[in-house]
Order: C-alpha cells, then sequence, then structure tokens
C-alpha cells in the first residue's frame, strides 16, 4: 500500500477482502457509493429517508427469527408442518409473512437419513422475507462452486458430520422459486416453548449448512 | 459455450468457505447505503436485468469488494445505460484524474435472437403475480420424466448453469410458471415457462468426483428440457 491516509474505519478481518482499500483510492467502493447516492438526491431522484428506512426495515424487522418461529411451530404441530411443506406459499401467507424473495417458497425437510442443503449458483437468491439478507460466505464463490459438486465435505468444513448414508439433496436457486430447509427437532427438546424452540434455530440450519442447537 | 465468471456450479480452484455462523448482513457502513439504495430500485427493472448487469461486469467489479461492491458497481452501469447518469458523473466526484469506473470495464449488453428463444403465448392475467404467471396449458413434463438440458443459445442472460448443460435428470416437482429471465432481462417479452425441479444424481454431472448419495436439483424453464425416449436396447 503506498499511502498513510487518515482512514479510521478501516479495520482488518482476515475473512473479508473489504477492508484493505484505501479511501483516496477510485476504486473506493465507500466513496464510489457516496457519490453515487449524493448524485440521485441532488437529481431528485432518491429519498435518502426511504433509504434509511430500507435498511432500518432489514436490520431489525427482517430476519432468520421468522423462519425459525415457523420451524418452531412445525416441530410443534404436526398439521402444520404438512402444510408448510405441501404449500409453503398458502402456509405462510396465513401466518402474516410477507415479502421480497419468496415469490414462490418450498420447505424441505430434513428427516433421518436425508438431509437438505441451499445453495444459488448462478447469483445469490436467498429467501429474504424469512431469513433476512443472507451471509457473505452464502455468496461466496467457494460456497457456490463446491456447494453442489462436493456438498458432504463442504459441510464437514463447515462442522457438519453426515453419516454415510445419509442421502444428500442439494437445491440451486436458479429460477424465482426459493428454498428453507426444515431441520430435525433435537431431541431433548418435549418439554420446552415455541420461543425456547425457535431459539434452537439458527439461521445456518435452515440453509442446511448446520443441524439445529441442542439445548 | 464457455463457462461465464458467474456461473459458478462446480468450478474448480476454490478453498474453503469464509463461514462465520453469527455473521451480520453488514459489515461496512457502504454496504448499508448500497442496499437501502438499490432493494427499491430493483422493483423497476425487468426481471432478469439487474442479474444481466452483474454478470457484465469485469471479475474485479464482480468479485473484488463482495456482493454490494458487484451490487454497487451493476447499478451504476444500469443507470448509465438507461440514461440517467452520463458516464463520467459518478467518476467525476472521485479522486482527480481518474476514469476507474465499472463501466469501461464492463461487456457491452448482448441479447439473444429473439428467434431462438421459445414464441410468446397468453396468460390468465388475473393470476399474475411477480414473476409468477399462471398458463393455460400445462407442462408437456410429468414428474418422473427422464430429461436432458439444452444448451441456451443465447449470449445473455441464462438461468442455465453450465454444469447440467446436456446432462441426463428426472422431473422431480413442478413449480409454478414464471416469466423467462433470458427473455425479459433483454426486453424480449415475457414468454412465460413451467418451471421444473429436475434432480441429477452427482455421478452424472461430475462422473468419478462425483460424492456417494448426493442429488443435486436445478429449477429449469422448461422451454430447456428435452425428452428422452426410451429405445428398444441395442447392441
Amino acid at each position: 500500500m503506498s499511502d498513510h491516509d487518515d482512514h479510521h474505519d478501516d479495520h482488518h478481518d482476515d475473512h473479508h477482502d473489504d477492508h484493505h482499500r484505501e479511501n483516496h483510492d477510485p476504486r473506493s467502493p465507500k466513496l464510489r457509493a457516496e457519490a453515487l447516492e449524493d448524485l440521485l438526491v441532488e437529481k431528485g431522484l432518491l429519498d435518502r429517508a426511504k433509504v434509511d428506512a430500507t435498511i432500518e426495515k432489514f436490520e431489525t424487522d427482517v430476519g432468520p427469527m421468522i423462519g425459525a418461529k415457523l420451524v418452531a411451530r412445525a416441530w410443534t404441530d404436526d398439521d402444520f408442518r404438512d402444510q408448510l411443506i405441501a404449500d409453503a406459499d398458502a402456509t405462510i401467507a396465513a401466518a402474516g409473512i410477507t415479502g421480497p424473495e419468496i415469490e414462490h417458497l418450498e420447505v424441505k425437510a430434513n428427516e433421518p437419513g436425508v438431509h437438505n442443503v441451499v445453495v444459488c449458483t448462478l447469483c445469490s437468491c436467498y429467501p429474504w422475507a424469512v431469513l433476512g439478507l443472507p451471509p457473505n460466505w452464502f455468496k461466496s464463490p467457494e460456497y457456490r462452486s463446491r456447494v453442489v459438486k462436493e456438498p458432504r465435505r463442504v459441510l464437514s468444513e463447515m462442522g457438519l458430520e453426515l453419516d454415510d448414508d445419509t442421502l444428500v439433496r442439494v437445491w440451486d436457486s436458479s429460477s424465482e422459486t426459493r428454498f428453507l430447509v426444515l431441520p430435525e427437532r433435537p431431541s431433548g427438546t418435549e418439554g420446552l416453548s415455541l420461543e425456547e424452540l425457535a431459539a434452537l434455530v439458527s439461521r445456518d440450519s435452515m440453509i442446511g449448512v448446520a443441524k439445529a442447537y441442542t439445548p | 459455450m464457455n463457462r461465464r465468471l458467474h456461473d459458478l456450479g462446480g468450478a474448480d480452484g476454490y478453498g474453503l468457505v469464509p463461514h462465520d455462523p453469527d455473521e451480520p448482513a453488514f459489515h461496512e457502513h457502504w454496504e448499508r447505503r448500497v442496499f437501502g439504495l438499490l432493494a427499491p430500485s430493483l422493483a423497476g427493472t425487468a426481471p432478469g436485468e439487474f442479474r444481466h448487469a452483474l454478470e457484465r461486469l469485469s471479475p474485479v467489479d464482480y468479485f473484488d469488494q463482495g456482493y454490494y461492491g458487484r451490487w454497487l458497481a451493476g447499478f451504476e452501469l444500469l443507470l448509465i445505460e438507461h440514461g440517467v447518469l452520463s458516464s463520467n458523473e459518478v467518476d467525476d466526484r472521485m479522486p482527480a484524474g481518474q476514469d476507474a469506473g465499472p463501466v469501461g470495464r464492463a461487456a457491452q449488453a448482448v441479447g439473444p435472437d429473439a428467434a431462438e428463444l421459445p414464441i410468446d403465448r397468453p396468460v390468465l392475467a388475473a393470476a399474475r403475480r411477480g414473476v409468477r404467471r399462471v398458463l393455460a396449458d400445462p407442462p408437456i413434463f410429468r414428474v418422473g420424466d427422464s430429461v436432458t438440458v439444452a444448451a441456451p443459445r443465447t449470449p445473455g442472460h441464462t438461468r442455465v448453469p453450465q454444469y447440467i448443460v446436456e446432462k441426463q435428470g428426472v422431473v422431480a416437482a413442478i413449480h409454478p410458471a414464471e416469466v423467462l429471465p433470458d427473455s425479459t432481462a433483454h426486453g424480449l417479452g415475457e414468454r412465460p415457462q413451467w418451471v421444473l425441479a429436475i434432480a441429477f444424481e452427482a455421478s452424472e454431472l461430475w462422473g468419478e468426483d462425483a460424492e456417494p448419495g448426493v442429488t443435486i436439483h436445478v429449477d429449469v424453464y422448461e422451454n430447456y428440457l428435452i425428452a428422452i425416449h426410451s429405445e428398444p436396447e441395442q447392441d
């Protein structure tokens, strides 16, 4: 790096490549994003309050807790589980869930001997309205390239060991259909409330790269 | 057809997934702003149009600044192509003497020949929702049918990943019909298609490299499916 600039928000993080650009770099995405936003505001094409509201919504109201509640309910109500698997669109609409990136949702249930995992190899398609915005690793070329070809190895590297006789079903989101994995209910959870069950349902378990937490 | 940079399924040369189970949606404040700027604007683009803008970026613009970096670059590209911004307006606000924007590095949009796309057809307009359409005609294929996947002839946007081209699979499920992004991305009409989940055995896709007990499901627009008719065995 050729300079010693006065940027103060640049903290290093080895997993992430967004931190290495300097603030005067003409390719700096921070500066370009600011320039673009300013231009659109000056042209009267953009209302910053709407930008703020969109960010606020996805940082606070929309996230994996929505999917986790669906999973917890499916664990405790067989009729709901059956409906969710048979017709997720109608079932989540009846539960009051609407929003972007769920034009058609399918729920894939893990069960003994079958494990489902979701990817989007061409882009980064993800069911925003039930899981929030996707994490970077889901959008990474490493995940997108490898999980269709060597899912057992990738899942093992990510901490999920599957038995050799467990079938792996990979779902590549190449159309506007979106997928949610219904993880298996952990043992020892019989007396738990819906809220306590939902807390066991991680984002990763609904993508299919982890199991639900065991209490 | 050559694999394009975004068409990553099965690409060799990638290592460990940069996994963090507690990763936040945004790492940097500018990513937040790009999302807030763009998410509402996407509703004003044709299905597939923004995806195709991302697919035309240079590798540096596609990969180096992650997902929101490519969103920013693709958005700037579309704003310029639609005439909302002139080609140097963002560059002019960047540190002096630079012409570093993504537009100069991006490929031109080249659409398919409309004659090679499936014909447009009527839909039940009352059933429209987003990209979904209800077609008067049922799907050609049924669950359980064996099919192969045709190579898209389009040089433009397509939802057929290269790793399934000319591979054999079985129809596993039928999704609602959708407009064909390969057409709408280029302003060539909706040409809606049934979308079918095709199940491929890993060994069909990856040969000897396949892991055992793995099935890969890919959603394919029906116009890209070719029936496999069972023929009498011959020597």
